[in-house]
């Protein structure tokens, strides 16, 4: 009973919202890549993958350069070419796409570590200065706003970035005529060609727009939030932003909630030193809120129609 | 093209990509160095820290490198991915007639139960466990070498160094309050908590000791989190014992400007704030096992490490200890050598 009036304080306490937050922006910069590959009709499961290239990139990128603005953006092609790799076996070759990125997640796994383990000689990891690290802003005036404050006003840069890019998406794909011919492609390439849409382009646009967001998120992790690449260091924080993505029935702000139950679950677990509870039952949390919300809340959540389904002009 | 055609390409282009990450799994394999006398094969299978762990899987290849170096043995090793991995993995080296198969961990212990229960004639060495069946009770079987560590000890020494710090007031915060952020709680995790707290606590009675566990090895976020919350709630000396996660604590506690002590290795290049690492002395363990197969005096059964033989101990930080530091240091380091003082291997309550 003690254990839980604990974690109900918790919620009072503006730290743990804005740890939350933090951890919930990070698993929506992917969750965000694989909405909008999904929305283009081709299944994406190598967030993970292009995650972890993208937090290898940044590293590297940061300790030649010293800019973690370059870095960040050499973490977002990076992500971006390992998705073009799944754009071209899944839309041109029409391979499995669950197979693909599963490929993709093994591939980025076994050549980060290699290449880690090449660099450091396995003499330790790769450290980036503090200095050179994604800044955390602490905007003025509102800063100082009790509570809200601090949960909304002294956050790492990229999650600005992870939200406005939320609210950006969520116009892109049901606010404008790119978003529903996207998602027109997703639900019925045959018509969609019929009237005119090249079908391909978008797709490969969206793939590769899911691999640039992956990669930001893998640069949040490895320079934002921590400033070391480890190898496998994402640790399935893309299936996570992909259950998320499923959570959210597709949908950017769906996604932005499940991310947050999952930033909520781990920020609560953060705290496992003074909560006397099995640290196991605690760790669980996230996904009993999960299972809680999604039965109770969320009902039934379909895939776009030709979700996974590789598009032959001429074939019905 | 047409469509069969279409498919192979696909395939061919799936194969070709994993070929790179088949081969970063492949092993290091011995030199040509040629001798008269029998060239010993030893196969090292790591769990799934991998070896460049900063931690225990890396001190063994340490230790294998120099056998490899003074024995002119051939060295292979072979990461381990997955937890699924272990079997397989001593099992070809097993089938392979290698002399020794070294497994790195607590977390592989019923797989080399298993493995060498098939294989009674192959030598195995296991860091920190022994070979066991599905319920992780000891099988005693005489083909495999424990190799075990008093943590605790090394968990002891840093525990000092923390204790007698609050107890000055030397500490960053002078809170009297220090922490742990463990891994999984699991024995060579808990033995290091043990020592620190119990030596925490000796030095300093009124000293609060938080403890708490990652749960997650590899993503240092976890272990950032947690330091976090305990300097939170005022610790301004953390000690790490999640291998890589542990590094978000190292750097947390730099960041918040308190003190980190870290783990296995010398990690003081890890953080600025780093006052000392608790070191496990596992490279002396596996090259004194590879040494004992050379010289055919391979013996089952468990074989200690601890601060009497130096296979366990500490190693210096980033900031220079107080003397008094130092002077009880080296005062409790040879009561515990002497077998005055027996750091326990469970975490003292409260």
């Amino acid at each position: 009973m003690n254990a839980v009036l604990q974690i109900l304080g918790l919620f009072f306490t503006a730290g743990l919202w804005q740890l939350a937050l933090e951890l919930g922006a990070l698993l929506l910069l992917p969750a965000l890549g694989g909405t909008i590959s999904e929305r283009s009709g081709v299944v994406n499961i190598a967030m993970e993958g292009m995650m972890l290239t993208g937090a290898f990139t940044a590293v590297v990128t940061d300790l030649v350069w010293h800019n973690a603005l370059l870095a960040t953006l050499a973490a977002a092609i990076s992500g971006g070419l390992m998705a073009l790799i799944h754009a071209v076996v899944s839309i041109r070759f029409r391979a499995d796409q669950i197979i693909s990125g599963f490929a993709i997640n093994i591939f980025a796994f076994g050549l980060t570590t290699f290449l880690i383990d090449k660099m450091t000689n396995f003499q330790g990891a790769a450290h980036v200065p503090q200095a050179y690290t994604l800044p955390v802003i602490t905007v003025p005036v509102l800063s100082n706003i009790p509570f809200l404050g601090q949960v909304l006003f002294q956050q790492n840069i990229m999650v600005y970035v992870a939200l406005a890019l939320l609210v950006g998406m969520n116009i892109m794909l049901f606010r404008t005529r790119l978003g529903l011919r996207i998602r027109a492609v997703g639900e019925h390439p045959q018509a969609a060609d019929t009237a005119g849409i090249n079908v391909y382009t978008l797709r490969y646009g969206a793939v590769i727009a899911s691999g640039l967001l992956s990669g930001l998120g893998g640069a949040f992790l490895s320079i934002g939030i921590n400033n070391v690449f480890l190898p496998n260091m994402t640790d399935g924080a893309g299936y996570i932003a992909l259950a998320a993505m499923i959570f959210g029935k597709w949908k950017p702000f769906g996604a932005f909630v499940a991310c947050m139950i999952f930033g909520i679950g781990e920020a609560i677990y953060a705290n496992n030193s003074t909560i006397h509870i099995s640290q196991y039952l605690l760790n669980t949390l996230p996904y009993i809120l999960t299972i809680v919300v999604l039965a109770a809340f969320v009902g039934k959540s379909a895939a776009p129609a030709a979700d996974g389904l590789p598009y032959e002009p001429g074939v019905e | 093209m047409s469509r069969m055609r279409m498919r192979w390409w696909a395939s061919a282009a799936l194969l070709l990509m994993l070929v790179p990450a088949l081969a970063a799994c492949g092993s290091t394999s011995g030199g040509g160095t040629s001798s008269v006398t029998k060239k010993y094969k030893v196969g090292l299978v790591t769990d799934t820290g991998g070896l460049n762990d900063q931690g225990f899987n890396h001190l063994a290849y340490v230790g294998l490198q120099k056998a490899k170096t003074d024995f002119g043995i051939q060295a292979d090793v072979v990461e381990s991915k997955s937890d699924a991995d272990y079997v397989p993995n001593l099992t070809t080296y097993a089938t392979g007639g290698y002399d020794l198969v070294i497994a790195v961990g607590f977390l592989m212990q019923t797989a080399v139960g298993s493995v060498a229960t098939s294989f009674p004639n192959i030598h195995f060495a296991i860091i920190d466990g022994a070979g066991t069946d599905a319920n992780g009770n000891d099988l005693h079987l005489s083909n495999v070498q424990s190799l075990l560590f008093r943590e605790q000890d090394a968990g002891a020494l840093v525990g000092v160094i923390a204790g007698v710090l609050e107890k000055d007031g030397a500490s960053p915060k002078k809170s009297g309050i220090i922490s742990a952020v463990g891994g999984v709680s699991i024995p060579p995790v808990n033995h290091y908590i043990a020592g620190y707290k119990w030596a925490a606590t000796m030095e300093d009675p009124n000293i609060k000791v938080l403890i708490g566990y990652s749960n997650k090895f590899d993503d240092p976020t976890p272990c950032r989190n947690l330091a976090n919350s305990q300097i939170d709630q005022g610790a301004d000396i953390v000690f790490q014992v999640a291998g890589g996660c542990g590094i978000g604590a190292l750097t947390a506690a730099a960041t918040r400007g308190v003190y980190g002590i870290g783990v296995d290795t010398d990690q003081k290049a890890a953080a600025s704030t780093v006052i000392a690492s608790a070191l496990k002395r596992v490279e002396v363990a596996t090259y004194d096992a590879i040494q004992a197969v050379v010289q055919n005096k391979f013996q089952g059964g468990v074989t200690t490490f601890s601060l009497q033989n130096d296979g366990v101990g500490y190693a210096p930080g980033n900031i220079t200890l107080p003397a008094d530091v130092m002077a009880e240091l080296t005062k409790i380091s040879g009561e515990i050598k002497s077998g005055q003082l027996t750091p326990p291997a469970d975490i003292p309550n409260p």
